[in-house]
């Protein structure tokens, strides 16, 4: 595949240099949340670790661009299939941790296959609204098969099990389907539809996981469980008032009370050291990094640009809502990673490749005019 | 690729303006939910919170519920709750917690004073909840880590509830006794909710009734000071304590019992059998389970698990022994249900029974004569049983014997129970893979060979034959009540079955057991009172064969291979309230050994328990026994 010289000299810069802030922020704060870990000696710091991810994200990152999207989304169930491939390896194979089984060891390295999903999702749906005429809303029939491609991944995600990520997967999906257009009355069925089968989510849950939603409903009833995390994260993020404690000089995280300080809670560290003004910029780069991401695929020239670039968007925004969400306590914890900026591999790697695909639709929308 | 473009482009991207509009707009939406969540926590509610993180330190703790109580059912306390002191750590608060208890050991060695705890300093996942490392400390150790507190961060004492059984061993096996959780118990469906620590029931009620007397933790999220005291409670779930049990037992006719027992080892169950309750159980040689309150230290359990005497089991409920003659009450309700013999037949004993090439004898080798089967009742003949087994054959034998509630478990709330065995040509075959001899079907009818019963058992053959034939579940529960005293659930008597009996056999049974007391030639009469209401039964199982020329020296023989004594009674006769059974391991003969002990307890039970005067009034058989 020959890269266009056009193509390659309009690269968005915007997308990458946003996104290295992002991640350059998020290794000085890594720097910060493992500084007092006691005990966890030897081995590379996670910090170190990272700044690797983002080399390995960045490689990825370019592999994403340099292939025509088109060809990307023609092979979308391919990919797609691969993927759901590596979920059944994880059920048969994988690793357990903290009771769900998750991760996947290739040689050394593991990864999480459920991560790599969020893409080859949006992208089968892609192939799938692509193969469709365009332009005619979704009506309840025609959503079977997107329904069915849904369902495959997040089914055996929630198998692991990993309810937060499954929901992740389902919103997604609601979002590309949404954007994609639905008929008036089928979404009026299905609303009514979704809110009554709701509940019904409650049966198939684990224990673990009522008792999250139900800590987080009330965190005050575990006082010495999920609820002691979201007090101390509460705690944690408050007291860095306006300005801040200052880098290094979090006591939250000093005395240990954070809980996954370098995965999920990293943005408390975070708002604990750098205050009000420091999240509101974090937050403004992460908006703009979205606005952008939209700014790509409104100019993209045709449906499968639009909606590829959306959707890697709508992935990264998700994972900042949900993440920051449960982290103040808005939203119950489910273990969605913030994007680039918490401790992980798999994440990183992914969601660079996200950033390299909505890159991909800028660069070629020049192409595609001829 | 450009006719595929054309094709895809036939929807103008402009029609897209719309839902980018509002994407943005909820885009922007949500970061300002997150934008307002922060405003209101880090400016309005900011300098809050950061007092909160700076100045005091965060304790969580557990608040462990109270076991539920057990009662007897005259309201006496059998197991309540007592205070004890526990030295722990907070892993979190101690920096390095190594350090800090070495500390403290040292501290020790400076008062001569040793550390208790465990050598391996295991911190577990959740460091923000404090572990115990000694348990049960003494107030010298409590006054010096109290007083040295600034050196030793993150110790901190703990109090704790733990078990007091106000009788001691005498009910230790009934009421069991509790411990911390064990790995592999942990792993267990049962105990899913349980946490490492956490202490459960491990035998007897304890453990059969645990999930009612567990109660549930609650905890506390306190925010200290440097000094570690208490400035803020910041959240609490108090503790649910446990429900209260309430059991069917008799705290004062147990120790009636227990003192009544004077052999070694064995067991005395005295059951009510208008309803199956259980009404003193004991088992001996026993143990004090308040050893067990806060572990056990292991130079105990070790003198205690190696001691061939068993002082841990329950041999109410877990040893079998062979029913001996006490078994001839079901060969004959087999032979009279089954129109073998009538109450007027009569066998000749003469002290033999050849059978093929072996001769089996009656335990009075000169032999009875002829008897009725009142008589061999009441003198106990064995020649006569043979004859009667032989022609009912094992399996007819079995099925009575099944009836009676023998070889099954009777489902008591007590762990540990053994099912007994009752042999059938089908079980030796299926076992042993050997066919049944006919000899074999000798040995059983007179309640020896492979027949096993507990003395739990044991109790209810005699307690369903003096009640008229209602065989009933075992009854030790009575109610559950709340801490407060409200009735949760309460628990009635169970029938289970009907004895295949006529009531006029029951009858001829009942009163030849009255014989055994009460006539000149009955084996039962050390059990006999001046009222002359007590029906009974003798039973000497024989541990070993031995020749018959040693029989005669009891005290000669080795402690090992001496008979069991066995006695069950029922008083009073016509309508008993109680039913007692007694087995003496190695005690010798059941009317010598077994019977005087009985005796001993059915006359404080009838001297202090007299009869409710609900009961005449109401039940049909108190009433009709009122009429002329």
């Amino acid at each position: 595949m020959k890269i266009d010289r056009r193509g390659l000299s309009n690269i968005d810069w915007v997308l990458p240099v946003l996104v290295l802030l992002i991640c350059a922020i998020g290794i000085t704060n890594l720097y910060s949340a493992g500084a007092n870990l006691i005990g966890v000696g030897g081995g590379t710091a996670p910090w170190i670790k990272q700044v690797y991810w983002v080399g390995l994200g960045l490689v990825a990152m370019l592999a994403c661009l340099a292939v025509d999207y088109r060809l990307i989304i023609r092979f979308g169930y391919i990919l797609y299939g691969i993927s759901v491939l590596l979920l059944l390896a994880v059920l048969i194979y994988g690793d357990m941790t903290h009771g769900s089984q998750r991760w996947l060891a290739v040689g050394g390295f593991s990864f999480q296959p459920s991560e790599l999903v969020k893409l080859t999702l949006v992208i089968a749906l892609i192939k799938y609204v692509d193969d469709r005429n365009v332009g005619t809303s979704f009506t309840i029939p025609a959503l079977l098969i997107p329904f069915i491609i849904l369902m495959i991944p997040a089914f055996m995600i929630l198998k692991q099990p990993d309810l937060g990520t499954a929901f992740f997967l389902v919103l997604i999906f609601i979002s590309i389907i949404l954007f994609a257009g639905i008929e008036r009355r089928s979404f009026i069925k299905l609303s009514i539809a979704g809110m009554s089968v709701l509940p019904g989510l409650w049966f198939i849950m684990k224990d673990y996981q009522k008792n999250r939603l139900v800590t987080f409903l009330n965190p005050e009833r575990d006082p010495l469980g999920t609820g002691y995390h979201i007090i101390q994260s509460i705690i944690a993020v408050g007291s860095g008032g306006l300005l801040g404690k200052g880098y290094l000089k979090g006591t939250q995280s000093q005395l240990k009370f954070l809980p996954e300080q370098q995965t999920d809670f990293v943005f408390s560290v975070f708002a604990e050291e750098w205050g009000f003004l420091g999240v509101l910029i974090l937050l403004i780069l992460f908006f703009s990094l979205i606005l952008w991401g939209f700014h790509v695929a409104r100019r993209a020239r045709e449906f499968s640009g639009v909606l590829l670039a959306y959707g890697m968007t709508m992935i990264i925004f998700w994972g900042v809502f949900i993440n920051v969400g449960m982290v103040l306590g808005i939203l119950p914890v489910v273990g969605i990673p913030l994007p680039f900026m918490s401790y992980g591999g798999s994440c990183m790697v992914v969601l660079m490749m996200a950033v390299g695909l909505i890159m991909n639709v800028s660069m070629r929308r020049f192409v595609l005019q001829s | 690729m450009p006719s595929r473009s054309s094709k895809l482009n036939k929807k103008d991207p402009s029609d897209f303006k719309m839902r980018f509009i509002v994407a943005g707009f909820i885009m922007f939406f949500a970061f300002t939910i997150l934008g307002g969540r922060l405003w209101y926590l880090q400016v309005i509610k900011g300098d809050e919170l950061r007092e909160r993180s700076e100045n005091n330190r965060i304790r969580s703790q557990e608040i462990r519920p109270l076991r539920g109580l057990i009662i007897d059912s005259r309201g006496m306390i059998l197991v309540d709750n007592i205070a004890s002191f526990d030295i722990a750590i907070i892993p979190s608060e101690a920096k390095d917690p190594a350090f800090v208890v070495s500390e403290l050991k040292r501290l020790y060695e400076g008062r001569n004073l040793s550390y208790a705890g465990s050598p391996t300093l295991d911190l577990g996942r959740r460091r923000f909840l404090p572990l115990s490392l000694e348990r049960d400390v003494a107030w010298e150790k409590l006054a010096l880590v109290e007083a040295s507190s600034a050196m030793l961060p993150g110790i901190v004492v703990d109090v704790v509830p733990v078990r007091n059984y106000t009788m001691g061993p005498v009910m230790a096996h009934v009421l069991g006794y509790v411990g911390e959780i064990s790995p592999a118990e942990l792993r267990h469906p049962q105990y899913r909710d349980h946490r490492p620590g956490a202490i459960i029931g491990k035998s007897g009620i304890e453990r059969a009734v645990d999930h009612l007397l567990m109660g549930k933790s609650g905890g506390e999220q306190v925010e200290v000071n440097v000094a570690g005291q208490k400035l803020n409670v910041l959240a609490m779930v108090d503790a649910v304590p446990g429900s209260n049990v309430v059991t069917t037992l008799d705290g004062e006719l147990q120790q009636v019992c227990w003192e009544a027992f004077d052999g070694d080892a064995g067991s005395i169950v005295v059951m009510n059998p208008r309803d199956g309750s259980i009404l003193a159980m004991v088992s001996k040689p026993s143990f004090d389970p308040n050893l067990f309150n806060r572990g056990i230290k292991f130079r105990d359990w070790e003198a205690f698990s190696s001691d061939r005497m068993a002082p841990f089991k329950n041999r109410s409920v877990a040893s079998l022994y062979p029913p001996a003659s006490l078994f001839k009450l079901v060969v004959a309700a087999a032979a009279l249900d089954q129109g073998l013999i009538s109450a007027e037949d009569t066998i000749v004993c003469r002290g033999t029974f050849p059978f093929g090439d072996r001769t089996f004898r009656c335990w009075r080798r000169e032999g009875h004569g002829a008897l009725n089967l009142r008589q061999a009742i009441v003198q106990s003949c064995d020649v006569f049983f043979y004859t009667l087994g032989l022609q009912l054959g094992v399996d007819t034998i079995a099925e009575y014997a099944r009836a009676f509630g023998l070889g099954s478990l009777t489902g008591i709330e007590i762990a540990g129970e053994k099912e007994g065995l009752v042999p059938t040509r089908g079980w030796k075959l299926q076992q042993l893979r050997e066919p049944w001899q006919q000899g074999e079907t000798v040995s059983v009818s007179i309640g020896q060979g492979f027949l096993g019963a507990t003395p739990l058992q044991l109790v209810r053959v005699f307690a369903s034959l003096s009640n008229g034939g209602m065989l009933y579940k075992p009854r030790i529960l009575d109610r559950i009540e709340s801490p407060q005293g409200d009735l949760i659930e309460s628990f009635p008597a169970e029938p289970i079955g009907r004895l295949p009996l006529s009531a006029e056999h029951i009858k001829l049974l009942n009163s030849a057991m009255w014989g055994v007391v009460n006539e000149p030639r009955g084996t039962g009469r050390a059990a006999h009172r001046k009222e002359r209401d007590v029906c009974g039964k003798t039973g000497t199982a024989q541990v070993v064969s031995m020749p018959d020329d040693d029989k005669s020296k009891e005290s000669e023989i080795p402690y090992r291979f001496r008979d069991h004594a066995l006695f069950a009674c029922s008083v009073p006769c016509e309508d008993p309230r109680i039913t007692v059974l007694v087995v003496v391991e190695h005690g010798g003969h059941g009317g010598s050994a077994a019977a005087p002990i009985a005796k001993k307890v059915v006359d404080w039970y009838m001297k202090n328990r007299p009869e409710d005067p609900a009961y005449a009034i109401f039940s049909d058989k108190g009433s009709m026994e009122k009429q002329p």
